[in-house]
């Protein structure tokens, strides 16, 4: 896999529901490999942040601002050509698709059948999930489904990387392993990370700035 | 068992239709019989003209809902599409059915709204356009019927399923909207429709309604030909169609099995597709013309209320003219006497039904309120009927009826019909009761009020919104209801569907289409009323459940 060398880029985004502003206008510069952490409490925006980010704002909000991946803006570009990747705090693993299945619907299409089989057995093994390819996702421990979740994401090559609260739903044990897995993988790939939490742990861990959504 | 009410549900339901398929069964197996009904000429081709309608119909309207949720709701249309189904779904098959052969047919609607100015024709053309041998037109009927039922079958299904989250995961991933939501979304709706869909390819190859006015004719479906034999006075093929009717379960049964193996495969291929990791290319051009296709569909259908209602007041219509030349009540003023008595009797029937079957249900709702799984079991032995061919045990239940001397009673016929609007009843009375906050029965009591009193204060109101939909919804089950009626009524109970099919069978499409406005009309009315008067009650509030 290529490493990403962009920066991710977010100029002077405001948001307005019926003409009021979520939060004051919003600048920041993620480089590659660097998480940048956004926090704040509960409504103040960072749902819709991400949503404006990702390009799946409903239309009762009003957004102005842009979003660079590099030089390029994608902030007119529809959500699945803006190279995002996106990591919930629930995993969000197709039930219907094995583990397997689960990382070949990321995997972007090259080579045949059994190469993508193999590309997605490979990085299985190398999360020390060799074996899982044919389990049914309900079958995985939370910390499992989390690691298959990353690689998927990562299987997408996306640009820069959205986390939103990931590891929260994770038991004390798994959330430290979990954190300190994606944290290296962003800094192997040269991601450009945004980390949306309240958890001040993530934060910390992250290393890198701390931005605090703050009202207008 | 300490669950009278449930009890009771089953007794109304389910006993009947397991007696009626044993009397079939009883009757019907009769090897010398089963040799004259595969000696009928032409038989094998009526056969197959039922599967492949039906199965046509039903495959191709299940991908049409699928495509019309997908793109509905990731392009944020969904309640403009509940709006447009709702027309298409109050409107018997029957009704549409009749309409849409007076839109297809060579001097039809629709070639008068192009003749002569895109066609240049100025006489019909010899044309067989409904009942063609294909039975193209009764697929298009039946896609036109199946399409919004399935739509609403698969809106109901979504909230059981992440959905949003899911498109924002496959779209992060790289997918579009249309190979996100079909492989992301579609599957985890499919699952859960499964019974729906059964029921579905059930009705495509056993129904009358829609085969009636627009089937092929040369042979006629199997079920119109059962149906023939049926209402022939000859004691000896009224004995055949018997026989006929255990054909018509034996091959419903190997359809649904093949099509439940079918569905295995369709989703391993699914899979493989999900698999492939393809981001697929240029979906707003099959965007668009599933745009069209829908307009399409639905366009059908309110084209043929409209030919139905031109119909019935015409008189003598010259080919090109769009609109009759006079509107000459001449039918009406003919029928209206006639029409006036199945009015009466079909809407008291259809209030019969709807008041009846409420009463029946709402025991067993509050009874099972938080008991989900027992709940859905009940639900599916409900269902059951809907799963069956109608014929195959409702001949027995008529055969029944005879032996108790029942048959051609108000109360046998009123019986046949909750039979069929019970399954409706309990999808939408039972997740309405479990719906309501049981601490508002608490407060209700704690502040003193006996439980008949915290019931017809509290639980009552909060499901006055529910209860009106699922009335509205009877009202235009039994509304639609054909064959039950036939069976139930022994020719001696005529409402609207009765006399409607009377006369598309017998070819008079004029009066068909009198008897028809009223099935389109009523059903319309009932849940135009349900929504005034749940809105008027609660006028000034905003939080009571809908």
């Amino acid at each position: 896999m290529t490493a990403s060398m962009y920066a991710l880029t977010v100029r002077q985004v405001r948001l307005r529901v019926s003409g009021e502003a979520l939060f004051a206008p919003l600048d920041l510069h993620v480089p590659a490999g660097t998480v940048t952490s956004v926090i704040g409490p509960s409504g103040s925006g960072k749902s819709s942040l991400l949503a404006f980010l990702c390009g799946t704002l409903t239309p009762e909000f009003e957004a102005e601002g842009c979003v660079l991946l590099g030089d390029d803006d994608i902030s007119e570009l529809p959500p699945e050509k803006r190279g995002l990747g996106i990591l919930f705090q629930e995993p969000l693993l197709f039930p219907h698709l094995s583990v397997r299945g689960n990382l070949l619907f990321g995997l972007r299409a090259d080579g045949g059948r059994r190469a993508r089989h193999r590309i997605a057995d490979r990085e299985l093994d190398s999360m020390g999930l060799a074996g899982f390819g044919d389990r049914d996702p309900a079958t995985l421990s939370g910390g499992q489904k989390a690691r298959v979740a990353l690689l998927r994401v990562l299987l997408a090559k996306p640009r820069a990387l959205l986390l939103d609260e990931p590891f929260s739903a994770l038991d004390d044990a798994n959330r430290a392993k979990v954190r300190q897995l994606v944290y290296e993988e962003i800094r192997r790939r040269k991601l450009p990370t945004l980390l949306v939490t309240h958890d001040e742990n993530d934060t910390a861990h992250a290393a890198g700035p701390v931005v605090a959504l703050t009202p207008p | 068992m300490r669950r009278p009410s449930v009890l009771i549900l089953l007794a109304v339901s389910v006993v009947p239709t397991f007696a009626g398929l044993a009397a079939a069964l009883w009757f019907g197996l009769d090897a010398a019989g089963f040799m004259r009904v595969l000696d009928t000429p032409g038989i094998g081709l009526s056969l197959a003209s039922s599967v492949w309608t039906g199965a046509a119909a039903t495959l191709l309207s299940l991908v049409l809902a699928h495509l019309a949720v997908a793109v509905s709701v990731t392009g944020g249309w969904r309640r403009r599409l509940n709006a447009f189904s709702l027309p298409l779904l109050a409107m018997p098959h029957l009704a549409i059915g009749i309409g849409l052969a007076l839109v297809l047919a060579p001097s039809g609607l629709l070639l008068r709204l192009l003749s002569p100015w895109a066609t240049g024709f100025t006489e019909p053309p010899d044309w067989l356009s409904v009942q063609d041998p294909y039975g193209l037109s009764l697929i298009a009927g039946l896609i036109v019927k199946e399409t919004p039922f399935l739509v609403l079958v698969l809106f109901a299904a979504l909230p059981q399923v992440p959905a949003e989250r899911l498109m924002l995961q496959a779209r992060s991933l790289g997918y579009g909207r249309l190979k996100g939501w079909m492989v992301a979304v579609a599957p985890l709706l499919q699952v859960q429709i499964r019974l729906p869909l059964a029921a579905v390819l059930v009705f495509g190859l056993t129904n009358v309604e829609m085969a009636i006015p627009l089937g092929p004719d040369l042979p006629p479906t199997f079920s119109v030909v059962l149906w023939r034999w049926f209402i022939d006075a000859d004691p000896a093929i009224h004995a055949q169609a018997f026989t006929g009717t255990l054909v018509l379960l034996f091959v419903t049964v190997l359809a649904v099995f093949i099509a439940s193996r079918l569905a295995r495969l369709i989703a391993v291929l699914w899979r493989r597709w999900a698999e492939s990791g393809s981001r697929l290319r240029g979906e707003r051009a099959v965007r668009g013309a599933l745009d069209a296709t829908l307009g399409g569909v639905w366009s059908l259908g309110i084209l043929a209320l409209v030919a139905i209602l031109l119909r019935s007041v015409s008189g003598p219509w010259r080919f090109p003219d769009i609109l009759p030349d006079s509107g000459e009540l001449s039918t009406w003023s003919a029928v209206l006497p006639v029409a006036g008595n199945v009015a009466e009797t079909t809407i008291l029937l259809a209030a019969a039904t709807a008041v009846a079957g409420v009463i029946l249900v709402l025991p067993a709702a509050e009874r099972l309120r938080h008991d989900a799984a027992l709940g859905r079991k009940l639900g599916a032995w409900l269902f059951l009927p809907l799963l069956l061919p109608q014929m195959t045990f409702l001949f027995g239940v008529q055969v029944l009826l005879v032996y108790l001397g029942l048959d051609g009673t108000f109360a046998a016929v009123l019986w046949s019909h909750l039979i069929f609007a019970l399954p409706y009843l309990w999808g939408v009375l039972a997740p309405a009761r479990a719906a309501i906050d049981p601490r508002y029965l608490a407060v209700a009591r704690t502040l003193g009020a006996g439980p008949v009193r915290a019931w017809t204060t509290s639980t009552a109101p909060l499901m006055l919104r529910s209860m009106l939909l699922a009335m509205a919804l009877a009202f235009s089950v039994s509304i639609a209801l054909y064959l039950p009626s036939l069976f139930a009524g022994a020719g001696r109970i005529a409402t609207a569907a009765t006399e409607a099919a009377a006369a598309a069978g017998s070819g008079t499409l004029r009066l068909a289409a009198v008897h028809a406005i009223l099935l389109a009309v009523l059903p319309l009315a009932a849940f135009g009323a349900a929504y005034a008067a749940g809105a008027a009650v609660f006028r000034n509030r905003r939080e009571v459940p809908r």
